[in-house]
């Protein structure tokens, strides 16, 4: 069996939240050893964000947990505690590459900073991902993927267009895009390391990396000093576009049509009346959704959207969080994978995005449960005593389970 | 100073989409030699191009395609499959050269019943869930402002292709990596994916109001938001400075979504008697996570980018442009110039030919 390519890097994974774990599933995905590290009172909020109703143990007990830290291990490690500290610069030695994505002061704060972590091991890595970076006058602030997206800009592009009003991305749309940005800083330095035998500091801004999908507007706006509209569904590099509701319960379908040669194709796989009188582009573009709108109104959106691929128009169905799960694209793919886990019955969970056609990463094992390998990382790995672990305990500094969990 | 990390490592960008020209855009940017087969018809605006092509080798040359790719390290392409357009052999390549990495950015991914279909940034973005819980609840859903799902797919892209090189430093071996756009995008559901696929029930948009403490509202000049996780909430409240606040209802998690309406109201009424600065420099103080609503241009003057040097910039026939440059600090960056259309045929058909040889 081909390796993966990150197989025998080891990672020691300080993220919480959505965009570190999102970015330690990806370099799970591709081989690498994660050993996620959560303290027993200050462990990932999302293992109790959303709390199912009459679990034991809700800590063990999340899908939404699961679904980004499967395929790591658990150790637990109060780093505010000196002895937590210390095992922590301990496992340092034995990992490539660290990552967290703390407030930009905490690490620091903690006494565990890039120059520490280096008298442990010189050529380890370090991959901070705070909002807005390590320096400059906004580092204090604190930032989660919707007030990135705020502050990057993207958001002021985001709206309808006949009301001024900013929409944010229904999701925290700066979380996966900074983990996966934070993947390639770590390959990259792992590169370098290997080239040089150095390691490297990376200090990711979250806020940077998502300006970095708008590149386009930041040329419209120093060359000529224009504000991108916000343009709701339309595309003005196209003939026309739209989105449109069909039959069934919010249903809807997006179509482009790029050319006119492609309304034209639209025209007559849905059967509309083809000429279009000679009016100005926007009152044009309306009369095309007022065609579109009344023919797919009443048509399945699957249907629909087969027979304009036929045509060879590209359109695509607004796929909703349970239809996606049931798209037979992606079950052709075998996207959607059921894995066991102990306190959970199985459910559909993505498999890796990265199709390594002769790697072919697959997913291995469920979310850890809280502290699960703290026994085989403390002894096996690092090879601390039986009482050196006795001694951990007392002290709260590891534990099976999180002190006074609530809601996150 | 380091030489970059990509030093001597050849790109070669096929197919002239958005994705592949983001993903090259950051192999090029951090040393590697980055050679575009220009398309016959250009399909990135000029802005577009602008921003994505600049610090690249321009060729055209559909003449010598398989050659270039053989000559290159990582090929990254976008050609649709069934597309008669399609130039490289991917499987043909990785057997003639085993160390080479190849990454293929489409919107479907190589094989499936929707492989051959069309796609644009809004259809992609459509079939990737993103866009069901975008957009006000009473109103259509909304794509994401920008080209989202290119983007998304070219820094998977990116992500994959410096990845699999690394395989191949260590073991050996490059690979041929399919990317889908829809897949990258399916993956990254946050709680809306597990929790339907849990459920069965669908998570609908919510405009710009998840509860009353993760939204965004107008304020004195523009909008601002904020995302209060429970921890942060007290801070939140007591800058709300509303005495209703300390009651259990709004003070209990489990109570406080009832009465989510009048916290809305009274958070309504906070934000507009605040600036963006205010609401911003108020969060920096009491940690709670408050954000604006920042324009392009507000951040080409932003004193934190300025200090980080974020943006790079490029020379073009109308005026110096502004873009952004590296994605984060650390690693040696380099800003590109913009080559035009074609200009390094003669020269990269020389230099990667006769390595090749």
């Amino acid at each position: 069996m081909k390796k993966l390519p990150l197989d025998g890097v080891r990672v020691a994974d300080l993220t919480m939240m959505w965009a570190g774990p999102y970015a330690t599933r990806i370099l799970a995905e591709m081989g690498a050893e994660i050993i996620k590290i959560e303290s027993p009172r200050a462990w990932d909020n999302i293992r109790t964000l959303i709390p199912q109703p009459g679990v034991e143990e809700p800590w063990n007990s999340s899908y939404y947990f699961n679904d980004y830290n499967r395929d790591k291990k658990s150790l637990t490690l109060d780093l505010a505690q000196e002895a937590g500290k210390a095992t922590f610069l301990k496992l340092v030695k034995h990992c490539d590459v660290v990552i967290e994505n703390y407030r930009a002061d905490v690490l620091d704060s903690l006494g565990l900073g890039y120059e520490v972590l280096t008298t442990a091991r010189p050529d380890i890595i370090l991959v901070s991902m705070a909002g807005y970076g390590k320096t400059g006058p906004e580092r204090a602030q604190v930032g989660f993927g919707p007030i990135i997206e705020q502050m990057s800009a993207l958001t002021s592009l985001t709206g309808y267009g006949d009301d001024g009003v900013p929409i944010k991305t229904g999701l925290s749309y700066g979380d996966p895009v900074a983990g996966m940005a934070a993947v390639t800083a770590a390959v990259l330095a792992l590169i370098k390391r290997r080239k040089t035998g150095e390691g490297t500091f990376i200090d990711l801004a979250q806020r940077e990396v998502l300006s970095t999908f708008i590149g386009e507007a930041f040329v419209a706006a120093s060359l000529r000093g224009e504000t991108t509209a916000q343009r709701g569904n339309r595309e003005a590099r196209y003939f026309a576009q739209g989105v449109y509701r069909c039959a069934g319960d919010e249903q809807w379908l997006a179509v482009s049509m790029r050319t006119l040669g492609e309304w034209r194709s639209v025209a007559k796989a849905l059967d509309l009346t083809e000429e279009l009188t000679d009016v100005p582009k926007e009152a044009r573009l309306d009369e095309v959704d007022r065609r579109i709108g009344a023919a797919l109104a009443s048509m399945d959106p699957q249907e629909a959207m087969e027979r304009l691929a036929k045509a060879g128009v590209p359109a695509g169905r607004v796929l909703n969080t349970v239809d996606i799960h049931n798209d037979p694209h992606l079950e052709a793919r075998g996207y959607w994978v059921e894995l066991p886990h102990p306190r959970m019955a199985p459910w559909k969970q993505p498999r890796a995005s990265w199709q390594f056609k002769e790697a072919q990463p697959a997913m291995k094992r469920h979310a850890p449960l809280f502290g699960e390998h703290n026994r085989e990382i403390l002894s096996g790995l690092m090879g601390l005593s039986d009482a050196e672990i006795a001694e951990l305990e007392r002290l709260e500094v590891i534990a099976g389970a999180p002190v006074n969990p609530g809601i996150g | 100073m380091h030489e970059p990390v990509l030093s001597g490592v050849r790109v070669l960008e096929l197919g002239g989409s958005l994705p592949v020209a983001f993903a090259a855009k950051w192999l090029a940017g951090f040393g590697a030699d980055v050679v575009r087969v220009d398309p016959d018809s250009e399909t990135l605006t000029p802005d577009e191009q602008v921003y994505l092509l600049a610090g690249k080798r321009r060729v055209s040359a559909s003449f010598a395609v398989e050659s270039l790719a053989l000559a290159a390290d990582i090929v990254i392409e976008g050609d649709q499959l069934g597309s008669f357009l399609r130039r490289v052999n991917p499987a043909q390549l990785r057997r003639q050269k085993p160390s080479i990495v190849v990454v293929s950015i489409t919107p479907y991914g190589q094989d499936g019943p929707y492989a051959a279909n069309q796609a644009t940034s809004i259809t992609s973005f459509a079939m990737g869930g993103i866009m069901s819980l975008t957009g006000m609840p009473q109103r259509e859903p909304l794509v994401t402002g920008g080209s989202q799902s290119q983007y998304l797919g070219g820094l998977n892209g990116a992500g994959a292709a410096v990845t699999a090189y690394l395989g191949s430093l260590i073991h050996g071996e490059g690979d041929w990596v399919d990317i889908s756009i829809q897949e990258c995008q399916a993956g990254m559901l946050e709680l809306y994916g597990p929790g339907a696929a849990v459920s069965g029930v669908p998570s609908m948009r919510a405009g710009n109001h998840v509860r009353a403490q993760w939204a965004i509202y107008p304020c004195a000049d523009g909008f601002a938001g904020v995302c209060a996780l429970e921890r942060q909430t007290p801070a939140f409240f007591s800058l709300l400075n509303d005495p209703e606040l300390a009651e259990e209802r709004f003070r209990d998690p489990l109570q406080r979504p009832q009465h989510d309406d009048e916290l809305q109201a009274k958070c309504y009424a906070w934000f507009a008697d605040h600036t963006k600065q205010e609401i911003l420099d108020l969060g920096a103080q009491y940690k709670v996570p408050f954000g604006a609503v920042m324009t392009p241009a507000d951040l080409l003057g932003n004193a934190t980018l300025a200090e980080r040097g974020f943006f790079d910039t490029v020379a073009t026939p109308g005026g110096t442009a502004m873009i952004p440059g590296r994605p984060f600090l650390g690693l040696p960056w380099t800003p590109g110039e913009l080559h035009s259309a074609g200009q390094d045929t003669e020269e990269v058909m020389g230099e990667w030919l006769e390595a090749l040889s």
